[in-house]
């Protein structure tokens, strides 16, 4: 059965998806000019220098939006449904597209604070990428 | 400066399945748009297109015999439109062509359907199929299931919510109050795939949610059909000329996509962009008589009345509830029923309609005279009488 949610790697994005891995986030950060960026590019978008490199990220951020989706008739997305997609505001700042783990959808807020989780696309695949989830940092009392 | 027209306008049926490759559909509406104004195809020296257009150049070329001068081709799917428009007027402007044709063709519903993410994807299958930094369907945005224009377009309305202050019913009574006045127009098209449907508000709120907090009602339609304009230097043929009066073709980071890395497309950029588009053609915002808006979704409508500076940021929600979209607002927009209830030409039928409206030829004509705005995200036209 055809996938629709495996992601091709590059050599641009291999360092993300290697570090996902081993439960690492990696933004790109830029040598030159030291402002850190995401998607990982070749470039960096604010000094064009090529001089990019990987850097752990906290992991931490907010809820910048979301949807709870309802409707895709693509594997495996059809058997999820409803499934939660989101982008987050990394603390460092750039936004990356993800999904929310471990809350009801029901409860989700923009502007909530989240931290970075790490499953595989495919759990019965050994050699199957990794993909940055988000969860609900929950409040202490 | 120069003056540029649109002086012709032509289109096939719009279905759900036009038992037509999209070839054909492409040579019936450009030999409609050439018959609007009554100029042969041998007079014809410039065409512009779709990068994503299935029908080249040189298919066209040989369907009419044309010889051209020019040819360009405009990127990034429905920004297209206006942009295509921008490729004829400066072409003819310049010199470099003096009759120039711009057309879409395709066959939305039968064959790639953009709704399941078949323009992203692909139709053929596969494993490795979440490519490359775009998204929807990017390696970066595929694996999350954003794979589909109205999934990520849910993620601008949701934010849009939460930087307007709105709750969950507020946003829904202004896209609802989009879709219901969008629907109101499309009764009176003949052309108009849903105009034997009434839509209310009610109705709106009992559609299928798609994806939160987009309803079906909030997405285009998927249409087969072609759309074709024809540019020109003077006014010619039996009907009114549309000058152009002025054009913007921007592309700013991530408008290339439709993600939200970036800022959304009522962001300060956007304005930049609307308001030098409005000011190049010397007219303010409260000039215009109606407005074609980009509608992919519903809340395009708001990010884009609010990047042309129609309303002030953050207040296109609370105007739409209050004033709605229709022929009494104070801008009416897409007044054939656009994307979302006439048909879903990839934004040419919007432009088509922008045409009929300042010639006075709208079957929901605005009865005043003046500039209309074409918008479509960074790219965006002002016709006028």
């Amino acid at each position: 059965m055809a996938r629709a949610d495996v992601p091709t790697i590059d050599s641009a994005s291999a360092p993300y998806w290697e570090a996902a891995r081993e439960g690492r986030l990696m933004i790109a950060s830029c040598g030159a000019c030291s402002k850190v960026h995401h998607y990982p590019r070749p470039f960096c978008p604010h000094c064009w220098s090529e001089d990019v490199h990987p850097v752990e990220a906290t992991g931490s951020g907010t809820l910048y939006t979301y949807s709870i989706v309802y409707v895709n008739d693509l594997a495996p997305f059809k058997d999820r449904l409803p499934y939660v997609a989101a982008i987050v505001a990394l603390d460092e700042g750039p936004r990356l597209m993800t999904t929310i783990e471990g809350a009801d959808p029901g409860d989700l807020q923009v502007g909530m604070p989240v931290t970075a989780a790490f499953r595989p696309v495919d759990g019965d695949d050994p050699d199957s990428p990794y993909l940055t989830v988000f969860t609900p940092i929950k409040e202490h009392a | 400066m120069s003056r540029v027209a649109i002086v012709g306008v032509g289109q096939t049926r719009y279905s759900r399945e036009s038992g037509r490759s999209e070839w054909q559909l492409a040579v019936e509406a450009i030999s409609n748009a050439l018959t609007d104004c009554g100029i042969d195809p041998g007079d014809v020296d410039g065409l512009v297109r779709y990068s994503y257009d299935n029908v080249d150049e040189a298919m066209i070329v040989r369907s009419f015999g044309l010889k051209l001068r020019y040819y360009s081709q405009t990127g990034f799917g429905g920004l297209g439109a206006p942009a295509t428009l921008a490729h004829a007027y400066a072409a003819v402007a310049s010199g470099q062509a003096r009759v120039v044709v711009c057309y879409r063709s395709l066959n939305g519903r039968s064959t790639t359907r953009y709704g399941r993410a078949e323009r992203s994807l692909g139709t053929g299958g596969g494993d490795l199929i979440a490519t490359g930094d775009r998204a929807p369907s990017g390696a970066f945005a595929g694996p999350y299931g954003m794979l589909s224009p109205g999934q990520v377009m849910a993620m601008w309305a949701r934010r849009y919510q939460w930087e307007a202050g709105l709750t969950e019913d507020e946003l829904a009574a202004a896209m609802g109050r989009i879709a219901v006045d969008q629907r109101a127009y499309a009764r009176a098209n003949p052309d108009a795939v849903m105009g034997g449907r009434p839509l209310d508000q009610a109705g709106y709120l009992a559609g299928r949610v798609i994806a939160t907090p987009l309803r079906i009602f909030d997405l285009a339609l998927e249409t087969d059909g072609a759309a074709a304009l024809v540019v020109t230097d003077a006014a010619v043929g039996p009907r009114p000329a549309v000058w152009i009066r002025s054009a913007i073709q921007g592309l700013i980071p991530y408008a290339e996509s439709i993600a939200t890395y970036g800022e959304l497309r009522n962001g300060p950029t956007y304005r930049s962009l609307g308001s030098r588009l409005l000011q190049d053609a010397d007219v303010k915002p409260a000039d215009l008589v109606s407005a074609s808006i980009y509608d992919a979704t519903s809340v395009s409508v708001l990010l884009g009345l609010e990047g042309y500076g129609i309303y002030p940021v953050n207040g296109a929600a609370r105007a739409v509830i209050e004033h709605g979209i229709g022929p009494e607002s104070p801008l009416p927009v897409n007044t054939s029923g656009g994307h979302l209830s006439e048909a879903y030409v990839h934004g040419m039928n919007l432009v088509i309609e922008a045409v009929r409206q300042v010639r006075g030829e709208s079957m929901n004509q605005i009865p005043r005279s003046g500039p209309v705005l074409v918008a479509s995200g960074p790219s965006g036209l002002v016709l006028a009488p």
